[in-house]
Order: structure tokens, then sequence, then C-alpha cells
């Protein structure tokens, strides 16, 4: 017999990625691990804000650090100089991490020792937004001098993130960046979403972001 | 840009679909896009052609509908049997 046929599929494009993402995300709330996924364009602070944020944890604390690169381990090496266990994700040329790559990395770490994971992704705006990596929440970082206009040009992640970062805030006299039209936009996309301002360089803003990452949650 | 990743993950969903079908061939499949999902629609486009061609899904129909908010989903496959 012969025709077309029409096949409903009906289910998420990275269906994939999600079912790998939701034993993470199980496998994390099992173990009591609060994870974040940190999310900004290259050079947006993200090394630096994880950098200021283990320095600032007692040598007991039950932290680690996944960090994505495209090439390279600097920034496993900038974040293991503080004493908490950190893996170098590199990507050879993927833009984003996905969930298989975190299920990789977390191999042989034993998870019943941590209780906070930051994961870094790769500097990127846009293709992080759709990899689902079991994290209880996304963080995007903007940085002041990539300018207030981000969360327009780039609405998805704003649209995913729980929580912006407007870092290096040290800069704010220095250059043209209209905090509250920033503020404005990432509202306009996401009304709900949680803003906070940091200068990793200067300490500024560190206790605010700090009592978040920490905040009691359910 | 990730819409190799998401043309690669669309098309291994339809390969996987059509088993059932032997000697079927693929024609269309329709996706759902949503504006916040961080997928461009042209690059998908792009991608998809340039990953199928030379494959059983050369010539294949990417078909991309609007969905709400961030949605990423396969709606349908369209396949015409001997």
């Amino acid at each position: 017999m012969s025709g077309t046929t029409t096949v409903n599929l009906e289910r998420k494009v990275l269906s994939e990625n999600d079912r790998l993402a939701a034993e993470l995300r199980a496998e994390f709330a099992r173990h009591g691990i609060f994870c974040l996924n940190l999310i900004g364009s290259p050079g947006a602070g993200k090394t630096a804000l994880l950098e200021r944020t283990l320095a600032s944890f007692p040598q007991e604390r039950h932290v680690a650090v996944l960090t994505g690169d495209i090439q390279t381990d600097a920034d496993a090496r900038r974040l293991a100089r503080y004493g908490f266990p950190v893996r170098q994700i590199t990507t050879a040329g993927a833009c984003h991490l996905d969930a298989k790559m975190v299920v990789r990395a977390l191999e042989g770490w034993d998870l019943a020792t941590l209780d906070l994971l930051f994961i870094e992704n790769v500097g990127n705006l846009v293709c992080p937004t759709s990899y689902d990596l079991g994290e209880a929440a996304k963080v995007v970082l903007l940085s002041v001098p990539e300018g207030e206009e981000k969360p327009l040009k780039y609405p998805g992640i704003f649209f995913k993130s729980k929580l912006m970062v407007l870092t290096k805030v040290d800069l704010l006299p220095y250059v043209p960046f209209r905090l509250d039209d920033a503020i404005a936009n990432a509202r306009s996309i996401q009304p709900g979403i949680e803003i906070l301002q940091v200068s990793a360089s200067t300490g500024a803003g560190m206790d605010d972001w700090l009592r978040w990452v920490e905040k009691p949650r359910v | 840009m990730h819409e190799v990743g998401i043309a690669n993950s669309i098309l291994e969903a339809v390969g996987t679909e059509m088993k059932p079908y032997a000697g079927a061939r693929p024609v269309k499949v329709i996706v759902k896009v949503g504006a916040m999902s961080g997928v461009d629609r042209d690059s998908l486009s792009f991608c998809f052609e340039a990953i199928a061609r030379g494959t059983v899904f050369e010539g294949m129909i990417l078909a991309i509908e609007d969905a709400p908010a961030d949605e990423l989903e396969l709606s349908s496959l369209e396949l015409e049997e001997p």
C-alpha cells in the first residue's frame, strides 16, 4: 500500500539531552547539591566571579566547579588555586555544554561529598540557552561594558535565567551603561528575574551574591 | 552555532521514527520553535539541509512553525510509503 503517512512526534527536539539532565537533577537532589549553570558572553566575568566566590569560602565548604571552554584548561587552572575540586570540560568546538558532557565530567567524583556545584558554561549567550544541564537555576552574567541592550538582543537566555548578575559594576563611572535601562530591558523579557550588581575586582555586591547562593531553598 | 546540534537531533529522531516503516521515504518534518528558544530559524534550516545532503534525508522539508516562549518541539513527520 503506498501513500503518505504522518507520524505524530510530540516531544522535545532535545529530549535525549533533557532525559540526561533529568537524571542529573535527580542525582543532585538525592545528594542535596545546589547546582548553578553560569552563562555569559566571553569576557563577561564568569571565571572572575567564581574565583572571588571560591576565595570567600572556608576550606571545608563542599563546593566544586565544572568549567567549559572550547579549548584550553586555563580556567580550570585559575580556579583550582582555591583548593576545591575543579574540572575543565573542553568541548573541542562546541559552543555550549550539554548534559552528556556534565555526566562524563562528574565521573569519579563522590557527589555525596558536595553540596554546591557551579557549572561555568562556554562563553556564549545563545547556544547554552537550549541545553538543560540538570541545574537548579541558570544564572546569566551581563558585564556593564557590554551595554544595556543585551537582554533585548539575546532574549532567550534572559527569559530562562532565574538571576541576572550585572558584573564589573566598578566600571559604571567609565562606560556609557544605563543601569536602569538594563534592568528594565531584562524585566521586559522576564518580569520575575532577580538582579544583582557585583564587581569581582572590588568585591562590591559579593555579599549579596553569596547570600543568594547560600539562600536556603526547599 | 548549536543549530548543527539541533538539526542533528531532529534527523536522529526522524531516523528512529522511520524504523517501523520499511522502505518509506521521509518527506517533511515539522518542528515548533519558540522565540525564546535560542534557536535561529535560518541557521537551523541551513544546517538541516547541509547535514541531510548525501543521506536518506536529502531533499526532506524542514517546516518550522511558531510556538510559545522557549518551546523547541518535534511536531510530526510525513513519510511516503512504497
